[in-house]
């Protein structure tokens, strides 16, 4: 991802508008007691089109945006959501996917990376309440919508990422089509 | 070279981030750190855009939640939900008198002692915001400071009780909903008198668990749950006495040990408020 202001200012407004989103509407909409969460699917998508240092950087302030909106502990969603901007920009940077369906799998494993690392640090932390092995369905039913709601969050970032964007793994991947069949043997190019 | 720089330059961007997120979570820790006005001065900044969010998005929540009720074929039982939620109100209302009635007269000096909230004035409050993970329980509300609301006084949902504010600022407040991992609520079984402490279980906001009854106690399964008048967690405060919270669900013989542990279904729909109300006073 090229640092210009124009992409920092993309960014924020995209990850502003994932907490808001979510915190606004999407926690408040529930399929079989759990709720999609845009969030770790922001910071993925940015991972994912920008690397490892815009997607940890998109994490830091995601998670700290929420946790100020919240009230929660601060430092708890930075903490996890820097290390899955991390973890999928490296993954993007060093396997480099360009399947059509990549998002749904970046989708899925950095919500359940999100949902139960935040577990684990919350455990750290203390929790006082006994803990229902529901919590489980609710991460597995959110990893799942979150996986179904990848395609269009991503192909939404990529639409307002295109301008910053070193490479567009996604379009990197399509088939070029050929302008007009050549002679056999020069076919595809153009001549 | 050039590839050995970039690679330094990732980890180190990544160190930074992670250490600061620890250092925030080291002074942010103990919820009197220095950064609580920091939080608050980000809530007054966030809570107009939340709001407006929140009205936007209403019909397109409306909209889901209609659809996911309809297909539980629930659609048409809000109406005699209200009428209900109205009747256990009346219920337990009716029936903590009819306990305080048959007490002796001692015990009505005990009622009068100031750390019994008396005739506590509901300010009417919009949810704007909602916490996403099942860890956290809060919620944001848009009356604040400016109406009235002080940190710990008591939030109830259109069944009973819901939580407490724990923040409090011009224009919004923070409610932590009985559900809460922090959360422990001193509550009673009415007519009984049965009490013990409500504590949620993480994950699902359906069944709260009252805890450290005594082993004698009788409990019918159906029987009403109602706050008994204190709160035994590490934030300390003071519910109402005689809110309702829920009705006993399950009696579990294998947890009668030295105390006896019930679970609790919540009148309120913790997940699925719109509005509530702050007794403030």
């Amino acid at each position: 991802m090229i640092p210009t202001p124009g992409a920092f200012l993309r960014v924020g407004v995209i990850l502003l508008l994932a907490v808001v989103l979510q915190i606004s509407g999407f926690a408040q909409m529930r399929i079989l007691g759990a709720s999609a969460n845009l969030i770790p699917l922001a910071v993925a998508g940015v991972a994912f089109f920008g690397g490892s240092v815009p997607g940890a950087a998109s994490g830091f302030a995601a998670g700290l945006l929420l946790d100020l909106a919240l009230g929660h502990t601060a430092g708890t969603s930075s903490l996890v959501l820097t290390a899955v901007g991390y973890g999928a920009g490296r993954y993007r940077e060093v396997r480099d996917p360009a399947h059509g369906l990549a998002p749904m799998a970046f989708g899925l494993a950095a919500t359940a990376g999100y949902l139960l690392a935040l577990g684990g640090v919350t455990f750290m932390l203390g929790v006082e309440a006994s803990v229902s092995l529901l919590v489980l369905r609710d991460v597995v039913v959110t990893v799942l919508l979150n996986g179904l709601l990848a395609l269009p969050v991503f192909w939404l970032l990529g639409r307002t990422l295109r301008g910053a964007l070193v490479s567009d793994p996604l379009a990197r991947g399509r088939r070029q089509r050929t302008r007009e069949a050549g002679p056999i043997g020069l076919r595809g190019l153009e001549v | 070279m050039q590839d050995k720089n970039l690679v330094r330059r990732r980890r180190a961007v990544f160190a930074v981030l992670v250490l600061a997120s620890v250092g925030l979570l080291t002074a942010a820790f103990g919820d009197s750190g220095p950064l609580s006005p920091i939080q608050r001065a980000a809530q007054g900044i966030l809570s107009p855009i939340e709001s407006g969010a929140t009205t936007a998005l209403k019909p397109v929540r409306d909209a889901f939640n209609w659809v996911g009720d309809t297909f539980d074929a629930q659609g048409d039982n809000d109406d005699l939900r209200a009428e209900v939620d109205d009747l256990r109100e009346q219920l337990a209302t009716a029936e903590t008198s009819l306990r305080d009635a048959g007490q002796l007269d001692a015990l009505a000096e005990l009622h009068e002692k100031s750390g019994f909230p008396q005739g506590t004035e509901p300010v009417t409050a919009r949810v704007i915001a909602q916490s996403p993970t099942a860890w956290f329980s809060t919620i944001q509300i848009n009356v604040g400071t400016d109406d009235g609301v002080e940190v710990d006084q008591p939030v109830v949902a259109g069944g009973g009780l819901a939580g407490k504010v724990t923040e409090a600022n011009g224009g919004t407040a923070t409610v932590t909903l009985i559900t809460d991992a922090d959360s422990a609520v001193s509550a009673e079984i009415v007519p009984d008198g049965a009490g013990g402490v409500l504590k949620p279980q993480v994950g699902n906001p359906e069944d709260l668990l009252l805890d450290f009854l005594e082993r004698d106690d009788e409990i019918d399964e159906g029987a009403t749950v109602v706050t008994s008048g204190s709160t035994s967690t590490r934030f300390e405060s003071l519910f109402p006495r005689g809110v309702p919270i829920g009705e006993v669900s399950e009696v579990d013989a294998d947890e009668r040990e030295l105390y006896q542990r019930v679970h609790v279904k919540p009148y309120s729909d913790l997940r699925a408020m719109d509005v509530v109300q702050v007794l403030t006073g």
